[in-house]
């Protein structure tokens, strides 16, 4: 992927353009916010990662505004040491994507990239799903494997969706979190790895290859290595 | 002075003063008008009625007329305060009861007032002068001594009132700016010695229902509530010290000794791991105290929206539910008959339910049993209700378990950061509501008390 990382913090930006460099991803960096909107307006990127709180008084927001009012429609992780969730509301709200506060975990950022410039490549709603043997119909609402049907109840078959949509990726438990039960807050206790071992028991048990993986530290990723 | 009018009760005493003055000016005019005034007009328009016959008789009967009127009144002595006379051209007198034309009369015809002996006597007399057809002069008057008396007497009497009026005023006005200042020096002894750190006194009250009281009785009630602020602050930056400073502590040590003892890569990556781990730590209590100030900044209050509670606590047993499997518990989900509907935030009311059944299924030993219930009052409000089969809370600390940071006997050792219950009572009480917690014998009642239903605007803020 082609990925802009607007970002003032040199040891910020050093960090998440070297990892996703790593990672196999072409990035280009800009400091300021002009040199930011100048690059996303002249590029083309499958997601940018931009922070709010920019040098010179600039909003990142303010730049995601005019972006999208140029009709430009890359993808945009918007990037903030503010946490409350007014401030997240108003950064999508704004035209950004998808909002991660700071301090966060490479693999958190990582996986949402991913996430985000996938889905600019867009998945249609009644297809039907289909990871190695394991089949999903969105119409029946019905999930099989190597032809045996398995019985879902319903947020477990929300949970398997959101995992097959992103086949391959690595999904973080926050992006569960907030996409399959709609919470923007932390469980104390590790909900979402208890969903996905009953899930794993229902659709890994007695198949093979084991489908669902975990990534450790970050989350899961779904699909046969 | 300027400083003087900037007192309120020296400005409100000089309006209450001015007021009381402009009044009583008011009134005396009144009363002159009505009295002295209207006794003045009555005579003008006797002497005016008078002129006008003579005038009219000279009119219509010639010289002869007017001259037969004129001695016919005086012979009459209807009233013994007419002054007629009727003079020629030569300002000779013709008739009348004045033997001569007064001297002072020497202008044009008009109203004059003029003192005449009368009866060895100087009176104040009021007379009109006009000229008749060829070139007699008519002089038609009333003898004005006694009305100048009784208006004299009515003058000093208004006069008098007038001066009671003002030294009214005043007494009254620096009554009024005592009254004041004596409730409003109270206040302001007693505000000052709260500035300067005397953070339990409070107003002198004195259960009446007058507005200065009243007023001390807000001031106390938010002195109260600063007092609570100051006190869970306190508190909290103790806790916020001990909280993060013991991870802190640990992720220094940690890192230190890898510096120190430089082992090999292996295990320095197992300590690096264990480093980031202590940092998460640290930055769960970061967000944890974060979303705590958020709850009580009030802020959200604007994304207030009406919220089914019943289907928000049936996620959360959705969500849990595999949890207290997994320990070989149960939970149990009783679900209202009806829809129940109230304002609220839907995230941090399911972030609420969460904590409650995250504790209970967390303090509820393997086989035990949690119940979650929402009903609906009879007044409107609503509750959920959280039940477990746990240790439950000694009665002693029910009030501290909502404490920022605080961890009873059975809570050491388990995972959280103790912030858990903080920020279900910090959601009830942005809500208007509150969490209480019963004995279950055995176990812990834990109660999310909501109040009925209000538009969103009209919804009391953290603060009240």
């Amino acid at each position: 992927m082609k990925i802009l990382v607007v970002e003032d913090n040199e040891r910020v930006a050093q960090f998440v353009t070297k990892g996703l460099r790593e990672a196999g991803h072409a990035v280009d960096h800009a400091a300021t916010g002009r040199d930011g909107m100048f690059l996303a307006a002249s590029e083309k990127y499958d997601v940018i990662v931009m922070d709010r709180m920019l040098p010179g008084g600039i909003d990142g927001l303010a730049i995601v505004e005019t972006l999208r009012k140029t009709g430009n429609k890359t993808p945009i992780l918007i990037l903030s040491a503010l946490a409350e969730v007014d401030d997240r509301i108003r950064g999508l709200r704004a035209g950004g994507d998808d909002y991660l506060t700071k301090p966060f975990a490479f693999g958190e950022l990582a996986a949402r990239l991913d996430a985000l410039a996938r889905r600019s490549q867009g998945t249609d709603p009644n297809a039907a799903l289909e990871v190695a043997d394991l089949k999903m119909d969105l119409l029946a609402h019905r999930v099989s494997r190597g032809g045996t049907p398995i019985l879902l109840k319903p947020r477990e078959f929300a949970l398997l969706e959101f995992m097959m949509r992103h086949a391959g990726q690595v999904v973080t438990r926050t992006m569960l979190l907030e996409h399959v039960w709609e919470y923007h807050f932390d469980p104390q206790t590790n909900v979402v790895d208890v969903h996905i071992s009953k899930l794993r028991q229902k659709i890994d048990a007695g198949f093979s290859p084991a489908l669902l993986q975990t990534v450790r530290g970050v989350g899961y990723r779904l699909g046969a290595e | 002075m300027i400083r003087l009018l900037r007192s309120v009760s020296v400005r409100l005493a000089l309006g209450y003063g001015a007021i009381f003055i402009l009044s009583s000016f008011l009134l005396v005019g009144a009363l002159w008008w009505r009295t002295a005034a209207y006794l003045d007009r009555e005579v003008d328009a006797v002497i005016l009625a008078d002129a006008q016959a003579v005038g009219d008789r000279l009119h219509d009967f010639g010289l002869i007329g007017a001259l037969e009127t004129v001695r016919d009144r005086v012979a009459a002595e209807s009233d013994e305060h007419a002054i007629y006379l009727l003079a020629d051209p030569g300002l000779h007198a013709l008739a009348g009861n004045l033997n001569a034309w007064p001297a002072q009369i020497a202008g044009g015809p008009g109203w004059y007032e003029i003192g005449l002996a009368r009866n060895g006597k100087l009176h104040a007399t009021r007379m009109i002068y006009a000229a008749l057809p060829g070139g007699y002069r008519l002089l038609v008057g009333r003898d004005v001594q006694d009305r100048v008396a009784i208006r004299g007497t009515i003058l000093g009497g208004l006069g008098w009132a007038v001066v009671i009026a003002i030294l009214l005023a005043i007494g009254g006005g620096l009554l009024i700016r005592r009254a004041v200042l004596r409730q409003v020096e109270a206040i302001n002894r007693a505000t000052a010695a709260i500035v300067r750190g005397d953070l339990a006194r409070r107003l002198p009250t004195r259960d009446s229902t007058d507005e200065f009281d009243q007023l001390s009785q807000t001031i106390n009630g938010m002195l109260g509530q600063i007092q609570i602020l100051i006190e869970g602050v306190r508190n909290a930056s103790n806790t916020v010290a001990h909280d993060l400073r013991t991870p802190l502590a640990e992720l220094r040590n940690r890192l230190e000794e890898l510096l120190r003892r430089r082992p090999p890569p292996e295990e320095a990556w197992t300590e690096v791991q264990g480093a980031v781990g202590d940092l998460d730590r640290v930055i769960g209590v970061f967000n944890a105290l974060l979303r705590l100030a958020d709850i009580d900044s009030g802020a959200r209050l604007s994304g207030f929206r009406a919220v089914r509670l019943d289907t928000v606590a049936g996620e959360v047993a959705e969500l849990y539910g595999p949890v207290a499997e997994a320990k070989g518990s149960d939970l149990a989900f009783d679900p209202p008959s009806d829809a129940v509907t109230v304002q609220g935030d839907p995230d941090l009311l399911a972030q609420a339910i969460s904590n409650l059944v995250d504790n209970a299924v967390k303090f509820t030993p393997a086989g035990g049993r949690v119940a979650l219930a929402v009903t609906r009052d009879a007044d409107g409000g609503a509750k959920v209700r959280v039940t477990d089969s746990g240790p439950g809370i000694a009665d002693s600390e029910k009030a501290e378990v909502v404490r920022r940071f605080y961890r009873g006997d059975a809570g050491k050792g388990k995972s959280g950061v103790g912030l858990g219950l903080s920020v279900v009572a910090a959601v009830a009480k942005l809500h208007g509501g509150r969490l209480e917690f019963a004995d279950g014998n055995p176990g812990l009642v834990a109660t999310l008390i909501l109040p009925a239903t209000t538009a969103p605007g009209a919804l009391p803020g953290p603060a009240s």
